[in-house]
């Protein structure tokens, strides 16, 4: 590596030069920073769109906003304490793999991807019993859509926790391979932080 | 001198050097000229229907060229080949291309995603069309057709997002081994910010679209069905988004500037800093657009204050840049050149020109934003007001828009192309060609801009009525005289020039690089500063197996320096050199 002060040789115009050090390893979990972080956005850009019309709905006196909804609330509380579990068994699944344990990897992470599974199961549940029918209302059109892409986010991350799983089962463990399943858990956390928001705006605020 | 390997992170198979290699190709040389050419071509289509626009805005009565149903798709459309056909996709095209070259990396990060991107984009752009073709779009009246397109629309977000954050991871952690992030290359630092900015701002326009289906597709129409859509996210074609996708046009104007100079500027990270303050203050338009729909109470008096906040940092950072290079341009005054084919401001070729026309074009976009922002603020905040509607709702949007796309955008470009098309397909583009597409778009970018401008300051002409579209075009009873016609006349004179130029663009790649005609580069032809011009022109396909070593973003300076007896890299030796006494 130079530094400002070495001399540099003068590279010929057309001339490749000889081999040396590798690139940079970390590609992958900045690539994840960067999705994540338009999937902020997008959730944040329909949080708002939700926010901005229960504001104005409440401009008008009288207007039920719910339109005499009722949200099965301890379910979905259920739902999201086995989101934050899971992410404590994400983060398990990466401390081991760093460490080269395969074993207490693929148990954190089935456990993840099991507690992703009845998360959905959880939530389905709750929907089904909320009978929250799209289209019956500016509500429940809202909430299927800010839900839906809350969803779609975690469905995202549960594939690529998936796909990451299977390359450490293919043996990509150990202190310098495990970047790969840290960018997943990344994710996956973020997806979880984004259903907390939908939740808290939706569903508890409502 | 030393190098090092193409390593994993980035790298691709080996390439097909068949045509079927263009279909399954995951390397960022094709990918990027994917790009250009198909954006190029959108660019055309998005200035024809521009034209017809702008033709049926010439009569301030009813439709002259289009009809009732057609026109808030045309209008629509335009908007959408101009902005996600052609400038983002453009520029994401040469910075695919170039941006590996000149960090040192073996291709784009992520090469299959980038290539997603390109075929994301293609297909959505098609579903697009064809979703306009059968009356969908905003405004349309076959409602599948306005389902199916703002599905496409999320595909070009989403597919562009990919390609941007392709770009992005490329510049950050792909740089060869030394390349630090303040002496990255112009362009690949304009690149970076510009994706950056892309990341956060389209993914609301995602969350928007994700809510705006499903009302339009299930729901009971609340936010206005089909006539309630472009409201909603007309702040991506807009200033001061608009800044956002032209902010790689400066880090062209600054490679330009520099190699013409053929000195590194005295101050490094202004040169960043400046970059990054445009692509800063161009976000923030969605949330003053957006909000200003249902919560617009909530930000009673804020909007103006804070679109005057936008642009004034947009036009610092612009204006910033552009001094920074001037400064350095008459630093080097008496610097002599190496060879007689470098590229100087005596000797001026169509990249400069274009790259000087384009950045004063965005300085020019950003002050009259500021001006116009400023009387909507006095107004917002009932100083001044007079009961005129307010310059943002009137074709003084359209001209800003004329200015940014047409003038800074596509002026840009063509600088970028001249300027790149040596190592992009290893011929030099037609002077003559170049010189006659840079007048006629660059003049008619300018007639453009100032028909609706004029229109929009003194007949008030409006430039989009949501609630109603079509009284957009008949605005005879909202305007104040009667010369809203002759000027909108005057705005498709603009468009019909510019029409020519980009033609003549398409032209003269077709004839210096489809057929050969131009002359065969060689692998530096400009006495450029950036490590891509120690490449040969092009560079072969696939990986390469070896990279140059790089300490800064100008070794080509670096050895010129190191040559007259000056050690170290461009900033620095440019710091040892202005200490030496004389």
């Amino acid at each position: 590596m130079s530094d400002a002060t070495s001399t540099v040789e003068a590279p010929q115009p057309g001339r490749y030069s000889v081999p040396g050090p590798p690139p940079r390893p970390r590609s992958q979990l900045v690539g994840t920073g960067f999705a994540i972080a338009a999937g902020a956005m997008a959730v944040a850009g329909a949080l708002g769109h939700y926010m901005a019309r229960r504001h104005a709905s409440g401009i008008d006196p009288g207007h039920d906003w719910l339109a005499g909804q009722s949200v099965p609330n301890p379910q979905l509380v259920y739902a999201l304490i086995t989101l934050l579990v899971s992410v404590v068994t994400a983060h398990w699944a990466v401390w081991a793999s760093g460490r080269g344990e395969r074993g207490h990897t693929w148990v954190g992470m089935a456990l993840t991807l099991v507690m992703g599974l009845a998360f959905f199961n959880m939530v389905m549940f709750s929907l089904n019993r909320m009978e929250l029918e799209i289209g019956s209302g500016e509500w429940a059109t809202l909430a299927y859509a800010v839900t839906g892409l809350s969803l779609a986010i975690l469905i995202v991350g549960m594939f690529y926790l998936g796909l990451m799983t299977l390359r450490s089962l293919g043996g990509s463990v150990g202190r310098d391979r495990s970047t790969p399943l840290g960018a997943a858990v990344f994710f996956w956390d973020f997806a979880v932080l984004a259903w907390a928001a939908t939740w808290y705006v939706v569903y508890v605020v409502k | 001198m030393s190098g090092h390997a193409a390593g994993s992170a980035g790298a691709v198979p080996a390439e097909d050097p068949t045509a079927f290699g263009w279909l399954n190709t995951a390397d960022h040389k094709r990918i990027g000229r994917l790009f250009i050419a198909c954006s190029l071509l959108f660019a055309l289509a998005g200035a024809v229907a521009d034209l017809l626009v702008r033709f049926d805005l010439a009569s301030s009565s009813g439709h002259t060229v289009l009809n009732a149903d057609s026109f808030v798709q045309v209008f629509t459309f335009t908007r959408d080949a101009l902005v996600f056909g052609t400038l983002i996709p453009l520029f994401l095209g040469i910075a695919i291309y170039v941006v590996p070259l000149q960090v040192g990396a073996p291709n784009i990060a992520f090469g299959r995603a980038a290539a997603l991107s390109f075929w994301g984009w293609l297909v959505s752009a098609g579903v697009l069309v064809g979703a306009y073709i059968a009356n969908g779009g905003p405004g349309g009246g076959f409602s599948d057709g306005v389902d199916l397109h703002l599905l496409a629309l999320a595909g070009l977000v989403i597919s562009l997002l990919t390609g941007a954050i392709c770009v992005a991871v490329t510049t950050l952690t792909m740089r060869a081994p030394g390349m630090y992030m303040d002496r990255t290359p112009p362009f690949a630092w304009s690149a970076l910010v510009t994706a950056s900015m892309l990341v956060v701002s389209l993914g609301v326009v995602l969350g928007q679209i994700v809510v705006l289906y499903i009302e339009h597709r299930y729901g009971p129409r609340f936010l206005g069905g089909n006539y309630g859509i472009w409201s909603r996210i007309d702040w991506m074609y807009r200033t001061p988004q608009l800044f956002i996708y032209v902010v790689p046009v400066l880090g062209v104007v600054a490679e330009i500037m520099l190699a013409a100079a053929r000195r590194w500027v005295f101050e490094p990270l202004a040169l960043y800093f400046t970059m990054g303050l445009v692509g800063l203050f161009g976000f923030g338009a969605w949330a003053n657009f957006g909000i200003t729909n249902e919560g617009a109470d909530i930000v009673d008096g804020l909007e103006g204050i804070v679109l005057v906040g936008l642009y004034a940092g947009a036009l610092a950072g612009v204006s910033g840049l552009l001094a920074l290079l001037g400064f350095t341009l008459w630093l080097s005054r008496n610097r002599p050149r190496p060879r007689s084919g470098a590229v100087s401001l005596t000797r001026p070729n169509t990249a400069v020109v274009a790259a000087f026309g384009a950045g004063t074009l965005i300085a020019v976009a950003a002050l009259v934003g500021l001006i116009g922002a400023g009387v909507d603020w006095l107004q917002i905040a009932g100083r001044g007001t007079d009961g005129n509607a307010p310059l943002r709702f009137t074709t003084w949007i359209t001209g800003q828009q004329s200015l940014l796309v047409y003038g800074a955008g596509l002026l840009g470009g063509l600088a970028a192309l001249h300027w790149w098309a040596p190592k992009i397909w290893g011929r030099r583009l037609s002077e003559l060609a170049g010189f006659a597409s840079l007048l006629a778009i660059g003049g008619g970018a300018l007639v453009a801009w100032l028909g609706p401008t004029l229109s929009g300051v003194f007949t008030e002409q409006p430039q989009f009525v949501y609630g109603a579209p079509l009284l957009t075009t008949r605005y005879a009873s909202q305007v104040d005289d009667s010369g809203a016609e002759g000027l909108s006349a005057l705005g498709a004179v603009g468009v019909v020039i510019v029409l020519v130029g980009v033609a003549l663009v398409v032209l003269n790649l077709l004839v210096s690089v489809a057929m050969r005609k131009g002359a065969a580069a060689e692998a530096d032809p400009w006495d450029g500063l950036t490590p891509e011009w120690l490449l040969p022109s092009p560079p072969p396909l696939g990986p390469a197996a070896a990279l140059p070593e790089l300490a800064s973003g100008t070794p080509l300076l670096d050895a010129e320096l190191n040559g007259n007896g000056l050690n170290g890299t461009g900033a620095a030796a440019e710091r040892d050199a202005e200490e030496v006494p004389a």
